[in-house]
């Protein structure tokens, strides 16, 4: 089922006599056109160009058949808002992308200008506390968004079989999200972040054997140095988002090919009614058997789901 | 999952899905509708509860309280209680590990076919139980206090005394309400009405075990701080 | 990667075999490329990668020059309770490279040699939070997960895993400078510098190996 781009001009098909080329079908009467306009030429013309650019495109990219199985794919019955959720999520991650650009057209990554420059953003530039205040609530919005599309997906069994794939892509996705939130918050370089990253570290040190060069590696040393803060900065800007923006690319290519589930209350066949006795009159009926034999298991909806479904497995 | 049964559940989806509705525009408008909410609760969050900053990091400091954010609220009241130093590599590694393992695996070790979450219990209970968990977890590690702050209402004249025992690191050891540590030492927050006024001056001047001793304290501080502990009725 | 004769396609069984020839031998042109691919983008990634990776993993290895800083007069400093002073750790970074300590001079009645003076770090031995002096209670407290250190800044409450770490000390004229960081076991006996929730002495001297980052401790 192809979608239906409206042609140009010289590849439509010519009108019958008579007939109006919208179709309309009146005999010759009909003062405007289509759209009643007065002056239909010039948006005629305009609504061709259009449309030609539209063909050049897609000639070139092949992008309508793509477009079409995305877009009018089906999704199954029962399908509500729960489902949101992961988008919501994406979303939030999105905001975060360009809240984050725009902040680091200010920040400065050094341990003794961080604070400064982001006492400057938020002071001294126009909507800088707005935009700041974006990222950081944005930060808790996608948190939590992500722990309830988890929730969904654990409560409605949508990581059984075939999803298993798409739900370790997004139990890691959740750790990079968790990571994400660490390094960030280590930017704005207050007490707070100062503190909670130097925590945050020494857990990951106390791990045996490698921790203690684990810790070095991620602090640059075994104090906090002038380069620790670089380091989580390009983690931050540059490594994790790379990552996540990949895992979402395979994450939602596993959800377009596979399908999202159904609501899990839902059965594809509801309960088969009980067979009935149906008396066929004498004059009816060409080939249909005419004494009333209707409980050989081939009444009602029974015969066509069983064709149904031998059509399908086959 | 065996075979059969994974067979079943690739017909039965073949149905629903032929009786949906196509993404575009059904789904998509409330995925749209979803995100127009989404992008209104940051805006207004953001506009409301502002982005401040706080004081400047200061490593220095023999005062500050630190926090992690929100969201790592319930690792951190993990590492609070527990307590024995021997056991602490299992709450910064062990547990987080552990838990991020069985996240990751849980496709592999759940193999009940069912879905719908009253015909697996045990899946259903355990979800439940695990988000009860870390939402008591957060909350309590929300509302972990200083060390040196004791938030209980006390009259007037008891003040002085409330402020000699907050900051003679009394709750490093004991609970006063919501503040101060489970251990070593007992709860204190009706310790008036367990021990007479002599019996705690007793113990003040002369504790068991580890507790240091306050008998050298400047006399009219350890009155007050009798007083103020005879009051917690 | 020998592919049987029978299975091998392009190959023209009628042309003579080539000189020193033996049977199985076999290097197609397919094969050849196909290692070629390999070891052109072997060559093409490793010196990137490596550097790379080398430049990240650089300062695990990067062992920082001892500094020692002078905190007043030796005379300043009791042996009943302690004084802070503010020393810096790292050069470069300004406010956010210094640290606390606390320091006395050492007491004979817990058998110290009274000529000798303890630097006692504010980094709490569970996670690294900056822990205070109650004068009253003649402990150290933590603000976190309820860390307690008695006077001699050994644990008495709380998950720390070790006692408080120390800074070197010396007296210089009449000035008493404060050297590099050292932990200490659990008998207050000096081991090389470890990060907080790391166990020290005994078998955990293995399990936390000593890093090249940090500087020998005293003898």
């Amino acid at each position: 089922m192809a979608l239906k781009l409206p042609v140009p001009a010289a590849l439509r098909k010519p009108s019958k006599p008579g007939e109006r080329s919208n179709g309309a079908g009146t005999n010759g009467a009909g003062t405007g056109d289509g759209n009643g306009k007065a002056g239909s030429p010039v948006v005629d013309t305009v609504k061709e160009g259009a449309i030609d650019v539209v063909g050049w495109l897609d000639e070139r990219t092949g992008a309508s058949p793509f477009l079409t199985g995305l877009l009018l794919r089906k999704v199954p019955k029962g399908t509500n808002w729960f489902y949101t959720l992961g988008s919501a999520t994406m979303f939030a991650f999105a905001m975060q992308a360009l809240t984050g650009v725009f902040l680091a057209m200010y920040y400065v990554p050094s341990a003794t200008d961080a604070y400064d420059s982001i006492n400057y953003l938020t002071n001294d530039v126009f909507l800088g506390e707005f935009v700041r205040g974006l990222h950081k609530w944005g930060a808790t919005v996608m948190v939590i968004l992500i722990f309830l599309h988890m929730g969904r997906t654990f409560f409605f069994g949508a990581y059984k079989y075939p999803r298993e794939l798409n739900w370790v892509i997004g139990v890691v996705l959740l750790i990079l999200t968790l990571v994400m939130g660490l390094t960030g918050y280590l930017l704005p370089f207050d007490q707070r972040s100062y503190w909670a990253t130097i925590v945050a570290m020494n857990i990951t040190g106390s791990g045996p054997v490698m921790g203690p060069y684990l810790a070095d590696f991620l602090r640059a040393g075994s104090e906090f140095t002038a380069t620790t803060l670089p380091r989580f900065y390009a983690v931050h800007m540059l490594l994790v988002p790379g990552l996540i923006i990949a895992l979402i690319g395979a994450h939602l290519y596993l959800v377009v090919k596979l399908g999202t589930t159904a609501p899990p209350w839902l059965r594809a066949d509801p309960k088969p009614k009980p067979l009935r006795e149906e008396v066929v009159g004498p004059a009816s009926g060409n080939g249909i058997s005419g004494n009333g034999r209707s409980g050989n298991g081939r009444s009602g909806n029974g015969a066509t789901r069983a064709d149904e479904h031998d059509r399908e497995s086959s | 999952m065996n075979t059969a049964e994974k067979e079943a559940y690739l017909r039965e989806y073949e149905v629903l899905k032929k009786k949906g509705k196509p993404f575009f525009p059904y789904a998509v408008f409330k995925d749209a509708t979803m995100m127009a909410i989404t992008a209104g609760v940051i805006v207004l969050m953001a506009l409301l509860l502002g982005a401040e900053q706080g004081p400047k990091a200061d490593p220095t400091t023999t005062t500050y309280v630190p926090r992690p954010e929100w969201y790592f609220f319930f690792l951190f009241e993990l590492l609070r209680v527990i307590k024995p130093p021997e056991l602490v590599p299992i709450a910064t590694v062990g547990i987080p590990t552990m838990c991020m393992v069985l996240l990751l695996l849980l496709p592999f070790y759940d193999r009940n076919p069912e879905r719908a979450p009253w015909r697996r219990p045990v899946a259903t209970v355990a979800g439940i139980m695990t988000i009860v968990a870390m939402a008591f977890l957060t909350f309590l590690g929300a509302s972990a206090g200083s060390p040196t702050e004791i938030e209980l209402e006390v009259a007037p004249q008891f003040e002085q005394g409330k402020q000699v025992a907050a900051q003679s690191g009394c709750l490093a050891c004991h609970k006063f309400g919501e503040n101060g540590n489970d251990g070593p030492g007992p709860e204190l927050t009706e310790i008036g009405s367990k021990l007479p006024a002599n019996a705690i001056e007793r113990t003040l001047v002369n504790p068991s075990g580890i507790m240091p001793e306050y008998g050298n304290l400047p006399p009219e501080k350890f009155e007050s701080l009798v007083a103020f502990l005879a009051s917690l009725q | 990667m020998a592919e049987p004769a029978d299975k091998k396609r392009g190959t023209n069984p009628e042309k003579p075999k080539p000189a020193g020839y033996f049977e199985g031998e076999s290097m197609t042109r397919r094969t050849v490329f196909g290692l070629g691919v390999q070891a052109a983008g072997v060559l093409a990634v490793t010196p990137i990668a490596l550097a790379s990776v080398g430049f990240a993993i650089a300062p695990i290895f990067d062992t920082p020059e001892e500094m020692w800083e002078g905190v007043g007069s030796a005379d300043d400093y009791p042996s009943d309770s302690y004084r802070q002073a503010v020393i810096t750790i790292v050069n470069g970074v300004g406010d956010s490279g210094k640290t606390t300590v606390y320091l006395r001079r050492g007491s004979e009645t817990l058998d110290e040699d009274p000529n000798e003076f303890i630097a006692i770090s504010t980094r709490c031995a569970h996670l690294g939070c900056p822990v205070r002096f109650v004068k009253a209670a003649g402990n150290f407290i933590c603000p976190c997960h309820g860390g307690v250190y008695d006077f001699e800044g050994k644990v008495i409450g709380g998950p720390p895993v070790r006692p408080l770490d120390r800074f070197q000390t010396r007296v210089v004229g009449n000035q008493l400078e404060v050297g590099p960081r050292y932990s200490v076991t659990n008998d207050l006996e000096p081991v090389r510098a470890r990060d907080p929730g790391e166990f020290t002495g005994g078998i955990w001297e293995y399990l936390y190996p000593p890093r090249p980052t940090t500087a020998a401790p005293p003898s």
